[in-house]
């Protein structure tokens, strides 16, 4: 008893009554492999949306959501508020590194067949999480209220609008009206800091709840008996800490260096601006290309739907209990040349917008 | 574990490498011309100072309006920057050097203006935020009344929370004293415009009698005329004797007054050479009034230009609204 009342940590734990719950997780075993230089992806993620929510928290002080002052609320919290333009950079970068590292995960998971019974579900929450980043990102970019956020939205609403039957009438939903002005701002707002990031985080913890139940995946050659454990707290949070501290430093730094964009205050009356879509969009833009007029519905509708739902499915058609890509070569072949197309629907959309020359 | 580590590294390498090359830059739209301000260490001297070298020359069109519609010019433009000040230099074809502004002319009977007005460039960046000036540039704040022309129009903004910074400079009013007016914008009225000058002392002083049929003043004994053989205030004195004027003798008409406080804040040195000037303005990056736009060289900045050949306000060649970014 002495000892414990010596010990800081011990005192806080015991005045808070948290002594049950930090014994349970330092029983808590977890592979040794949770978190190490070669598998870091999933750990990786959640840093990210830790950064994404902290930055996103302090530009919502400052943030005013009215097309008159969002701009400037936006240029006030980036140039006037001390290393705000830093925290700005670290949330934008922090989702562009998360969607590519989000690639590399489902890459991953993919060709280690981490989707396979008992673990479906943690497929399919982890499928569902990527799904709802864009709603994330397409509600995020109008919020500054610049040129490209807010023509980028209209190119987005016209694609929705095009969507047979049920266009409209989502557009309406989404916009609050027939054009882009206040009520689709705040509707913008209240979904990208409350309604996704509430829906993000069941997902995630429903993600963990089957990773948990379910275990984790790990490469098809190991030898899963005599796989090696560590403790959840304090090994693994403390792994995790440092990997915290490490991508704050090197966001924080590359932030410093090349600061988030901010473009010109948005001008409804400026149709002369051509908003450029961002790489990870590239392909689905590419698509609504290709299909013009009355088959626009099948790029933008049917054939990212069905890529989803194919997503989505996938552990439910590829049954069988080979792990090993050398065992699944219908399924791994179907995906690379998914995955070929897509890439070239990227580099046809990237030679289109970025290689042209303007006079 | 070594070839795990191996893999782990590459990975590391390849997404900074990512992250990079999601540059700022490939999200933007349609780019407008930018005007990078190279960073130097030392201040540029003069005009030809090879520091200027650091800096990417833009060339910017500008397009004629009212008597000069239909005509094209275009003005060579850099920047540089130093912890404490930015320069512009600018270099334009000119066939040529207007500083006349109604200088006085003595024809041995009497006195009379020439023809002729003054070569000048000007720069506006916002102070405040001005709607759509980001797009539209000085068309957002040139307002002219319906079924008027541009002589009749105002030059000020719609509402007192938006504010430009213009930089004037004036080959025959503010160059000869090594300066630009400096001059911001502000809410137009029903009677006049919301062009006002900054705090402080400045601008020029018309040289003529009180019945204006002749220039009232002349060189002080000891002083010089300045640049473009200007007459400045401070060096002028009153005419006691008129007899000692012969033909052909001139006398400048609008007299420069050596600037102080706000107004003085930039500095300008000039040349005219081989039928083109080149202009070189200068000034603290944050001037600390509230009448001039504080640069922060971590932000980028929106600015339009306008040139005046020998020509009022209303004639003039007007730019496209650029960008002006600081380089790191």
């Amino acid at each position: 008893m002495n000892k414990r009342k010596g010990n800081p940590a011990d005192t806080l734990s015991d005045m808070l009554a948290l002594g049950d719950i930090i014994t349970r997780l330092k029983s808590m075993r977890v592979p040794a492999d949770a978190l190490t230089w070669h598998r870091f992806s999933g750990s990786l993620l959640l840093v990210l949306l830790v950064l994404l929510f902290l930055s996103g928290a302090f530009m919502a002080f400052y943030y005013s959501p009215v097309p008159g002052t969002a701009y400037d609320s936006v240029d006030y919290a980036l140039f006037s508020v001390p290393f705000g333009d830093v925290i700005k950079g670290v949330h934008y970068y922090s989702w562009n590194v998360l969607l590519i590292i989000m690639g590399l995960h489902l890459v991953r998971a993919f060709i280690v067949g981490a989707y396979k019974s008992p673990r479906q579900l943690v497929w399919v929450s982890g499928v569902l999480i990527m799904l709802l980043l864009p709603a994330l990102i397409i509600t995020g970019d109008l919020l500054p209220w610049d040129q490209n956020g807010f023509w980028t939205t209209q190119v987005r609403i016209s694609i929705i609008a095009s969507v047979p039957v049920v266009g409209d009438f989502m557009v309406r939903l989404i916009q609050g009206g027939p054009l882009t002005g206040i009520v689709a701002l705040t509707r913008f707002y209240v979904l990208h800091i409350f309604f996704l990031p509430v829906w993000l985080v069941f997902l995630v913890v429903i993600h963990f709840h089957f990773l948990k139940q379910r275990g984790l995946s790990g490469s098809w050659a190991e030898n899963h008996s005599n796989r090696q454990t560590i403790s959840f707290f304090p090994q693994l949070v403390n792994r995790w800490l440092l990997l915290f501290l490490g991508v704050t430093l090197g966001l924080g730094l590359i932030s410093w260096y090349w600061p988030a964009p901010l473009g010109d205050p948005a001008d409804p009356t400026d149709s002369t601006f051509v908003p450029r879509p961002e790489w990870w969009v590239l392909f689905l833009n590419q698509l609504v290309t290709v299909f013009k007029g009355s088959l626009t519905v099948i790029g933008s509708v049917i054939i990212p739907g069905g890529l989803a739902a194919l997503l989505i499915a996938l552990p439910f058609l590829d049954t069988s209990p080979d792990r090993h890509p050398a065992r699944r070569k219908k399924v791994i072949l179907i995906a690379v040349t998914i995955a070929i197309i897509l890439l070239g629907l990227s580099i046809m959309g990237y030679l289109e917008h970025f290689n042209e020359t303007h006079a | 574990m070594s070839k795990k580590f191996i893999l782990s590294i590459i990975i590391c390498l390849a997404l900074v490498a990512g992250g990079l090359l999601i540059g700022p830059d490939e999200v933007t739209g349609m780019a407008k011309q930018t005007v990078t301000a190279a960073k130097v260490e030392k201040a540029p001297a003069g005009l030809d100072d090879p520091v200027w070298q650091k800096a990417k020359a833009v060339q910017v069109p500008f397009e004629g309006k009212e008597k000069f519609a239909g005509k094209k010019a275009t003005v060579s433009t850099k920047a540089v920057y130093t912890a404490d000040e930015i320069y512009f230099r600018f270099n334009w074809k000119d066939a040529d050097k207007s500083v006349t502004k109604g200088a006085w002319k003595f024809d041995g009977q009497k006195w009379s203006h020439q023809e002729g007005n003054e070569d000048r460039i000007s720069l506006l960046f916002e102070i405040e935020r001005i709607d759509k000036f980001a797009t539209k540039g000085c068309a957002v704040v040139c307002h002219v009344p319906a079924g008027k022309t541009a002589k009749d129009g105002k030059f000020g903004t719609i509402s007192a929370a938006e504010k430009g910074d213009l930089w004037h400079w004036k080959a025959a009013r503010s160059d000869p004293a090594g300066f630009a007016d400096d001059t911001w914008l502000t809410q137009i009225s029903e009677e006049k415009g919301g062009r006002k000058s900054d705090a402080g002392k400045g601008g020029d002083q018309k040289n003529m009698t009180a019945d204006k049929s002749k220039p009232m003043y002349m060189l002080a004994p000891g002083k010089k005329l300045a640049a473009n053989d200007i007459l400045l205030v401070a060096h002028a004195v009153e005419i006691k004797d008129y007899s000692g004027f012969k033909a052909g003798d001139t006398l400048t008409y609008r007299m420069p007054k050596m600037p102080e406080g706000s107004r003085a804040d930039i500095k300008a040195l000039s040349r005219y050479a081989d039928g083109s000037w080149t202009v070189v303005l200068y000034r603290s990056l944050d001037t600390g009034n509230d009448d001039d736009t504080a640069f922060n060289p971590r932000k980028k900045y929106n600015f339009a230009m306008a040139l005046f050949d020998n020509s009022g306000d209303e004639d003039s060649y007007d730019s496209e609204v650029l960008t002006l970014q600081f380089a790191r």
